[in-house]
């Protein structure tokens, strides 16, 4: 009778045991997909502001940025609902759409930077042709208009033409 | 013909062809620089005009506008727009006076909208929102479930509208508050900018 009632009992908690454990599992399961998605999240947000400076830096150099800026906007309206889904508690939302958004930036730097480059080369030599180029030209064109109207003059000295 | 006579001719001939081949560098040195840098904020309606603003609102009725926003700052510029909602008692933003006066609404934002924008550019996206609300006869009042923004669904349980016997009715204020991500602080600031909807929930 004692014997029958010890593995009754034995049992009984087998089965709480085995419910509380599920319990524990699945809080833990929740919480570390609030994690990862708070880390996902955090590293997703720091990915577009790094975009971002990329392209604040290639823009100020005068590269054209509209490619890289519709590629942000895509980014960051994909961590707009990564931070919705997370606020309403959808932590596998979030996550998909976090890594979706820092996806999309991939290579976005190097894409940034080798455009702000090549603005500068571009910008350089614009200077160098446009503005000391054209600079240096009007400068010669006077000096030679001096140097033509001496030699005539010294022509004309020579010749005896009146020449003042 | 002498040089004597034709001196004239031959400095304004010089000059004039120095002034032409200058000309690239002199049309960068003398454009007239910018000295004002600003963005703008607007909402538009559905027909992406200003006369037909959604204003009496019913439960869970699908309701379209554009909202948009104008880069004049110089730079390319990270705005991020924040989706706010009041009622008659609650504080709103200020967006005139001195810029230190200018703050934004203490209410928690309900939406975040991310855009950037290049310099003299502008950007626009549609939103259309629905509210979904029920009337307490018992305190006279509206009470808010939830807000459906571009078919984001967002909790609104704490928010609520009294009647208001001045003007008859149940006035709340769905707003847009801009703000915009300092590089240098690496962080978001307000920026001194807002515009709303005045909506008239009804219920019946």
């Amino acid at each position: 009778m004692l014997r029958k009632a010890f593995s009754v009992l034995t049992f009984v908690f087998m089965l709480l045991f085995a419910a509380a454990s599920q319990f524990f599992v699945s809080v833990t399961v929740a919480e570390s997909s609030e994690d990862e998605a708070a880390s996902a999240l955090a590293s997703a947000e720091g990915a577009v502001v790094s975009a971002y400076q990329a392209v604040l830096k290639a823009d100020e150099a005068g590269a054209n940025v509209s490619g890289l800026l519709v590629r942000l906007n895509e980014a960051g309206e994909l961590l707009t609902h990564a931070r919705m889904a997370y606020r309403l508690g959808d932590f596998d939302s979030a996550l998909d759409f976090a890594v979706r958004s820092r996806e999309r930036l991939n290579g976005f730097v190097v894409e940034a930077d080798a455009l702000r480059g090549a603005a500068m080369q571009e910008h350089y030599w614009d200077f160098m042709v446009n503005v000391a180029g054209s600079i240096v030209g009007a400068v010669c064109v006077v000096c030679g208009g001096i140097v033509v109207r001496f030699l005539l003059k010294r022509k004309h000295e020579r010749t005896g033409s009146m020449v003042k | 013909m002498s040089l004597y006579e034709h001196r004239v001719l031959f400095l304004t001939v010089t000059w004039i062809l120095a002034f032409l081949v200058a000309s690239p560098a002199l049309s960068r040195l003398l454009v007239f620089p910018r000295t004002e840098f600003f963005t703008e904020l607007w909402i538009l309606d559905s027909n992406h005009r200003v006369d037909d603003y959604p204003f009496n609102v019913t439960r869970n009725q699908d309701y379209s506008v554009f909202l948009g926003i104008g880069n004049r700052l110089g730079y390319c510029a990270y705005y991020l727009v924040e989706v706010k909602f009041r009622n008659q008692t609650q504080p709103a933003p200020t967006s005139f006076g001195p810029p230190a006066n200018r703050t934004p609404s203490s209410l928690p934002a309900l939406f975040n909208i991310t855009a950037f924008v290049a310099d003299e550019t502008v950007w626009e996206t549609p939103l259309t929102f629905s509210f979904d609300y029920g009337y307490n006869e018992i305190l006279s009042r509206v009470e808010f479930y939830s807000l459906t923004l571009n078919n984001v669904k967002v909790d609104m349980s704490d928010y609520t509208i009294t009647w208001d016997s001045e003007k008859r009715g149940f006035f709340g204020y769905l707003f847009f508050e801009l703000w915009i991500f300092n590089a240098a602080t690496n962080s978001s600031q307000y920026h001194e900018r807002s515009v709303g909807l005045r909506l008239n929930m009804t219920v019946y």
